[in-house]
């Protein structure tokens, strides 16, 4: 009895210690299901910039180098799920923040609790609208909400740009039924109208998660003389839709949002993928020596061949970068602090999808982008090519590696000659 | 609207249907012999369809690893009469409806406790590519579906009609007391009938999973289809579900086109209460009379 009481409070001793000496940080997200690629990938990426952090004695707070300790959770991508999770972290107390989330309706049920108390969390890289909007619907005077993901916005303003220039003038514009796929369409009709009304919509068609045979929608869609498709959804359902589209013989490339570079989008379509458009911030290609160490290091780390979701991956290291940057300028690991110093980051952040120049500024719910730290120029095409995603234009290629190599960044004077696409010929 | 459309939008649904209809007619076997339903036939589908993914995964050619998913759906099917139909049975109670669920739910657990739960591809070597007849489109990994489930059907038909084994199981199904009477173990007829109902709930899953992937949830939807296809052909005609369940993938595709996704379930449903309402036993079911 007394040896048990005497371990316990050495235990304890032990533990408090231990959790006085460590930046506590989160990492949320789906580790299993449909959108796993994502999730897992986020935490992985995660973990890798952690390690790294670790390894070097860990993040310089105030006096002394202190390690970051990791909470791990899943959240099955289930709102509900979610919701707990929010909750358990928001009342924590000790904790500094939280990376993660990659279902626009999870960060709907649970963010709230964290912006009750307060607590700093980085959304990577849930990618819906409505996530950072609906704190300027709400009007809140100060947010502990953070973006690091290419939002919607930018995404399906690409989508459209692309299908413009690759001079489409009738297209079909498909999504599924949940909140992402659904504010997607809305995203990808107002930038239709942005961007002068040059694509017609020749079709809108809609499917539930699950759905196998799309073969309805997709004769429609055909019918109606869809020369590419706009489209919206998540991995599994998305490769229903390239195999319906072998199937039925429809020639049109597939663009849409960054979901289209998921590892169950690539593997279940096959070579029916081949061709796919989507925006990505991080392509799986050694181009520049910072993304050739992270691809690697990845790869090493966990024995893969492949990232599950390479922009999930890169997004999720770049935003553990960022964020301990934050705890060393702030320098204490109180999440009030933390997020005072993400505000006004002083010092840039090399990551691997880009150097962070002051990638957050002071909230202002009038105006989201206060929150969001990408930007359209961060943001590349990529393409699906024999399972595995690479540049859609060359031109952004070349881009990247003059920035890399210390060049400003200056936009392409004349859109460059793009790569090859299914279809176009037809 | 153009013809060749609706013959696509047709010819896709009924080739699905097939699936339902074999789905259904591993309910039709047990019920034949022992009045009793497995209801969780669907993960039976699930279950093997992921046994023979792990099977391909370890170098096992096709050929090979579709008797070795069959043969798992059958030692299945075995398991859930033993553990959840037997005991039921010899109480003369309807304890097995639960038990089946039970057992299905038990197998959901451990499926997504071995292989997880994603989506998976299922590698096959029938080409995915389309082929033009008369102006539909079809794959000839639809075409297999479509194969696969009449050879399946065809074959466990002959077998109750041409051998002992299938004489024996027919009688048990005409008449349990009798046929006991003569001799025949209706316990191990019972087995057959539900390991038959494994291998056909295999087949299913080998055949369905290349073209809608393999997963936990992979059969919940099909189920639900399979469940009304039995009930409205009757659960005693193996020539009822096939069209019932053709009709019925037609129906369903047709009114996702013309109505819209979101109707794609409503025709069979409606066909469902319908049948219950104007048939009880099933467009093709026999009205039985008891005698009291």
């Amino acid at each position: 009895m007394l040896r048990q009481t005497l371990y316990g409070s050495l235990l304890l001793a032990a533990f408090g210690l231990h959790a006085g000496d460590t930046v506590k940080l989160a990492i949320t997200g789906p580790f299993t299901g449909g959108s796993a690629p994502m999730g897992a990938s986020t935490r992985d990426g995660a973990k890798l910039a952690i390690a790294e952090i670790n390894a070097a004695g860990g993040i310089q707070v105030g006096g002394r180098k202190m390690k970051i300790e990791i909470i791990e959770r899943d959240d099955e991508a289930k709102n509900e799920r979610g919701a707990l999770i929010a909750q358990e972290l928001a009342a924590m107390g000790d904790l500094s923040g939280v990376i993660g989330t990659v279902n626009t309706g999870v960060c709907m049920a649970g963010d709230k609790h964290l912006q009750e108390k307060g607590v700093t969390k980085i959304i990577c890289p849930a990618a819906g609208s409505a996530s950072m909007t609906q704190w300027s619907k709400a009007g809140v005077k100060d947010n502990s909400i953070f973006r690091f993901a290419a939002h919607d916005g930018i995404q399906a303003a690409m989508v459209v740009e692309e299908a413009i220039n690759r001079h489409f003038t009738k297209v079909a514009v498909i999504f599924d039924s949940t909140n992402y796929g659904v504010s997607g369409r809305d995203d990808m009709l107002n930038q239709i109208k942005l961007q002068g009304n040059k694509l017609q919509v020749v079709a809108q068609e809609k499917f539930n998660i699950g759905d196998k045979d799309m073969t309805a929608q997709l004769l429609r869609a055909k019918a109606a003389g869809a020369q590419a498709v706009l489209i919206w959804a998540i991995g599994p359902e998305l490769a229903a839709v390239s195999n319906g589209m072998a199937k039925i013989g429809m020639k049109a490339p597939l663009i849409g949002g960054w979901t289209l570079s998921m590892s169950n989008y690539i593997d279940n379509a096959g070579k029916n993928g081949n061709g796919t458009l989507m925006p990505q911030t991080f392509i799986e290609e050694p181009i520049t020596p910072k993304a050739k160490a992270f691809i690697d290091g990845y790869h090493k780390a966990y024995k893969v061949d492949r990232i599950p979701s390479a922009v999930a991956a890169a997004q999720g290291y770049d935003a553990v970068l960022i964020f301990a940057a934050a705890v060393k300028q702030a320098g204490s690991t109180d999440t009030h602090k933390i997020k005072e110093a993400l505000e006004d980051l002083k010092e840039p952040v090399k990551g691997v999808i880009a150097t962070w120049n002051h990638p957050y500024t002071k909230w202002n719910p009038a105006d989201v982008t206060t929150h969001e730290a990408f930007r359209r120029e961060q943001v590349v095409m990529g393409m699906v090519q024999d399972g595995r995603v690479v540049f859609g234009n060359a031109a952004d290629k070349a881009r990247l590696i003059k920035e890399a190599a210390g060049t400003p960044a200056k936009a392409p004077a004349k859109p460059a000659p793009k790569a090859k696409v299914k279809g176009k010929t037809k | 609207m153009n013809p060749s459309i609706i013959g696509q939008m047709a010819v896709s649904g009924a080739l699905m249907g097939l699936v339902y209809a074999l789905i259904a007619y591993g309910f039709q076997l047990t019920y034949a012999t022992s009045k009793s339903i497995n209801f969780g036939q669907g993960e039976l589908v699930m279950v093997s369809a992921f046994f023979s993914l792990t099977l391909t995964n370890l170098g096992l050619p096709y050929w090979l690893m579709v008797p070795g998913g069959l043969l798992f759906g059958a030692l299945l099917g075995l398991v859930v009469e033993r553990a959840g139909v037997r005991l039921a049975l010899e109480q003369k109670s309807e304890g097995w409806i639960l038990l089946s669920i039970i057992l299905g739910l038990f197998f959901f657990s451990a499926a997504e406790n071995i292989w997880g739960r994603d989506d998976r591809p299922f590698p096959t070597p029938i080409s995915a590519d389309p082929i033009h007849v008369f102006g539909v489109d079809v794959t000839r990994l639809e075409l297999s579906v479509a194969v696969g489930v009449l050879a399946i059907m065809g074959l466990i038909e002959l077998f109750k009609r041409r051998t002992l084994l299938g004489k024996a199981f027919e009688a048990v199904s005409a008449d349990r007391d009798a046929a006991e009477l003569m001799g025949i173990s209706a316990t191990r007829t019972v087995m057959l009938s539900y390991a038959l109902s494994g291998v056909v709930a295999a087949l299913a899953g080998i055949l369905v999973s290349p073209i809608t992937t393999v997963g936990p949830t992979m059969a919940s939807a099909l189920i639900l289809k399979a469940f009304s296809v039995a009930v409205v052909a009757g659960l005693d005609s193996g020539f009822g579900v096939v069209l019932i369940g053709m009709a019925l993938g037609a129906l369903e595709s047709l009114a996702s086109f013309y109505l819209g996704s979101g109707w794609r379930e409503a025709p069979g449903l409606t066909l469902l209460i319908l049948a219950l309402a104007v048939r009880p036993t099933g467009v093709f079911g026999k009205a039985v009379i008891r005698k009291v």
